[in-house]
């Protein structure tokens, strides 16, 4: 019974909004009065939607790269290091998570203007950028400690030279995982909203579009825009779930194949 | 003249943190030679392979290899290459990408990486498997394709570090034979690595047993049998009886304990105090009941063309082994016989 009450709880509030992001009424409430898509085509031929939706995709890949590449760099240099401080620069990265967003806009905000930096794009992907990066660490950073120090030893001794051997024989182990890492950047980065908020200039990303919208009239195309944006979300998220149970399958076998040998 | 020695290592000592693990280790590999580094776990052997290979510089002492001074060198620049107790080839590669690997990195022409990739996989006795997956290989075809990755670079010296310890005993067999020959066709140097005395004394032409980050004996594995220079040698390398006596006095072919035995080894004139008399189970004979070293004969076990005993000597205060050959008569268990051994046959080992 709880279970049941709990799945209701979270649930019924998305399937309303779908449910009325098909309704022919610009009413928000029972009874469903008949189905029709002219929200979506509405929202879908809107200016100030589309804009919204060019400027979040920009930030979202732009943010999922840079964080590609830095948390990378990051997590390889921690997990390779000999350092006693090892754990203490691991923490550095990922302490982060705790900060509260409001406090990560502002803080950045008051930076920006300090340093005379005006806010732009480019302004956001920095702040998504800080914003994301624990959870890209966090991920790379198991990806890697998984890394047997034995095979990149063989490597070394085979010739190859450390940038050699984190090319073609880490990369290719961890990159699966790190696409996964850089895709969940990407969803964070594209619906979030309260850093972006703060040091954004004078475009807006989509979740501004609707915010601003649900200010002047509440109609379906908010449910449209919400349905879509839920839509494209779980479809990012379904991909990488298969993506990343295909790949574990495929471990879980290898494996096998392994230990049978040995057995 | 005799040419220079291939790989040098001189007073080397390692340290991790206060603990030495090395304690002046000195060698000479001559080219070709294949040498093993016998002893028991954390003893230094794996330690001082890993000096070789780089993964390890040591706290002091130097090694050369050619005469070159490569104590500092990364494992990457050295012309050495190393097979690893766990295979470590590379899950995303195939066979012949495994193999190719060295060689890719080392920027040969993409013909005669085929080619020489072909020829280490025709040399391990593994034809025909460069396009397999290194899941779908058995244990011990998983280490031959360990060893073709390593020699396909024609190293100056080949790293063995327990590369068979991972094996069941059947393929083990196989691989020692297989490792043999394959050092035998190429002529080039091999250093292994055991805790197996017994594959030691199969594969190596020079043993050098390690006890506690120390090299107490390097040589043939026939003189260390035959001549061990210390009582941990003498029952690491091949079984042996130990026997602890204070000898009072020794003449050419016997010595004469403080009980007043009189026990044969020969060259121990002047001897005197305490030390280990060393007799091997097989140099063991049994007579007929009577004499001063009487012993009732405790345990027997057929061993194809000789029997083994586990034998009681009081005279002794020990338990001795002996290994009879099946011609010479066989021993019930519950009689008693004497023990006997030809002098030269025994050897006197200073007790400290």
């Amino acid at each position: 019974m709880v279970t049941i009450a709990a799945l209701v709880f979270l649930f019924a509030p998305l399937l309303i909004v779908i449910l009325f992001s098909f309704h022919s009424t610009n009413s928000l409430s029972l009874p469903f009065e008949g189905f029709s898509t002219r929200w979506y085509r509405e929202v879908l031929s809107d200016r100030s939607v589309r804009s919204g939706l060019e400027v979040s995709l920009k930030i979202a890949l732009l943010t999922a790269a840079v964080t590609f590449v830095f948390g990378t760099a990051a997590a390889y240099g921690v997990s390779r290091t000999m350092s006693r401080l090892k754990g203490f620069y691991a923490a550095l990265f990922v302490i982060p998570i705790a900060m509260p967003a409001l406090i990560l806009g502002i803080a950045l905000l008051s930076f920006f203007s300090d340093r005379g930096i005006r806010l732009s794009t480019m302004t956001v992907v920095i702040a998504h950028t800080v914003f994301v990066m624990p959870f890209f660490y966090v991920i790379a950073q198991t990806a890697l400690n998984r890394i047997e120090v034995a095979q990149l030893e063989a490597a070394a001794d085979l010739g190859a030279a450390p940038f050699y051997r984190f090319r073609h024989v880490i990369l290719p182990k961890v990159l699966p995982v790190l696409l996964g890492g850089a895709a969940m950047s990407f969803v964070i980065s594209f619906d979030e909203f309260v850093v972006t908020y703060f040091v954004i200039g004078n475009e807006s990303t989509l979740p501004l579009v609707i915010f601003s919208r649900l200010r002047r009239t509440i109609d379906p195309s908010i449910n449209a825009i919400s349905s879509l944006l839920l839509f494209v979300n779980l479809a990012l998220w379904l991909a990488a779930l298969i993506y990343s149970l295909r790949l574990q399958r495929r471990r879980r076998l290898d494996a096998l194949a392994q230990t049978e040998d040995i057995v | 003249m005799t040419p220079p020695p291939l790989l040098v290592l001189q007073d080397v000592t390692h340290r991790f943190g206060d603990n030495e693990v090395l304690t002046d280790i000195n060698f000479e590999v001559a080219e070709g030679e294949f040498l093993t580094f016998l002893g028991p776990s954390g003893c230094g052997k794996t330690t001082t392979l890993r000096a070789i290979a780089g993964f390890v510089t040591p706290s002091e002492g130097r090694v050369f290899l050619e005469g070159e001074d490569i104590t500092g060198l990364p494992p990457h620049k050295r012309p050495v290459n190393m097979v690893f107790q766990h295979s470590t080839l590379f899950p995303h590669l195939d066979v012949g990408q495994n193999i190719a690997f060295g060689l890719k990195v080392a920027k040969v022409p993409k013909r005669e990486i085929e080619e020489r990739v072909l020829e280490s996989l025709a040399l391990v006795r593994l034809d025909g498997f460069e396009r397999r997956r290194t899941t779908e290989l058995s244990g011990g075809q998983r280490q031959r394709v360990n060893l073709a990755r390593a020699i396909v670079n024609q190293p100056k010296v080949l790293l063995l570090d327990e590369p068979l310890a991972a094996l069941d005993l059947k393929i083990r067999l196989e691989m020692e034979v297989e490792l043999r020959r394959v050092h035998r066709e190429l002529g080039s140097t091999f250093i292994y690595v055991t805790h197996d005395q017994r594959e030691a004394l199969a594969l190596s032409d020079r043993i050098a047993v390690f006890q506690d980050g120390k090299v107490i004996q390097c040589d043939t594995a026939e003189a260390i049998y035959r001549e061990p220079e210390s009582q941990f040698a003498a029952s690491f390398v091949g079984d042996a009886n130990v026997f602890e006596i204070e000898v009072e006095s020794a003449d050419d072919d016997s010595v004469e304990t403080a009980g007043g035995l009189r026990l044969p080894v020969s060259g121990c004139a002047g001897s005197q105090g305490s030390y280990w008399l060393v007799v091997r189970p097989e140099d063991i004979r049994f007579g007929p009941p009577g004499g001063a070293l009487e012993a009732s004969v405790i345990d027997s076990a057929f061993r194809g063309s000789s029997l083994t005993y586990r034998a009681d000597c009081p005279a002794l205060e020990s338990m001795v082994k002996a290994e009879i050959p099946d011609e010479l008569g066989t021993a019930d268990v519950g009689t008693t016989v004497t023990i006997t051994w030809s002098a030269d046959r025994a050897r006197l080992l200073p007790r400290d």
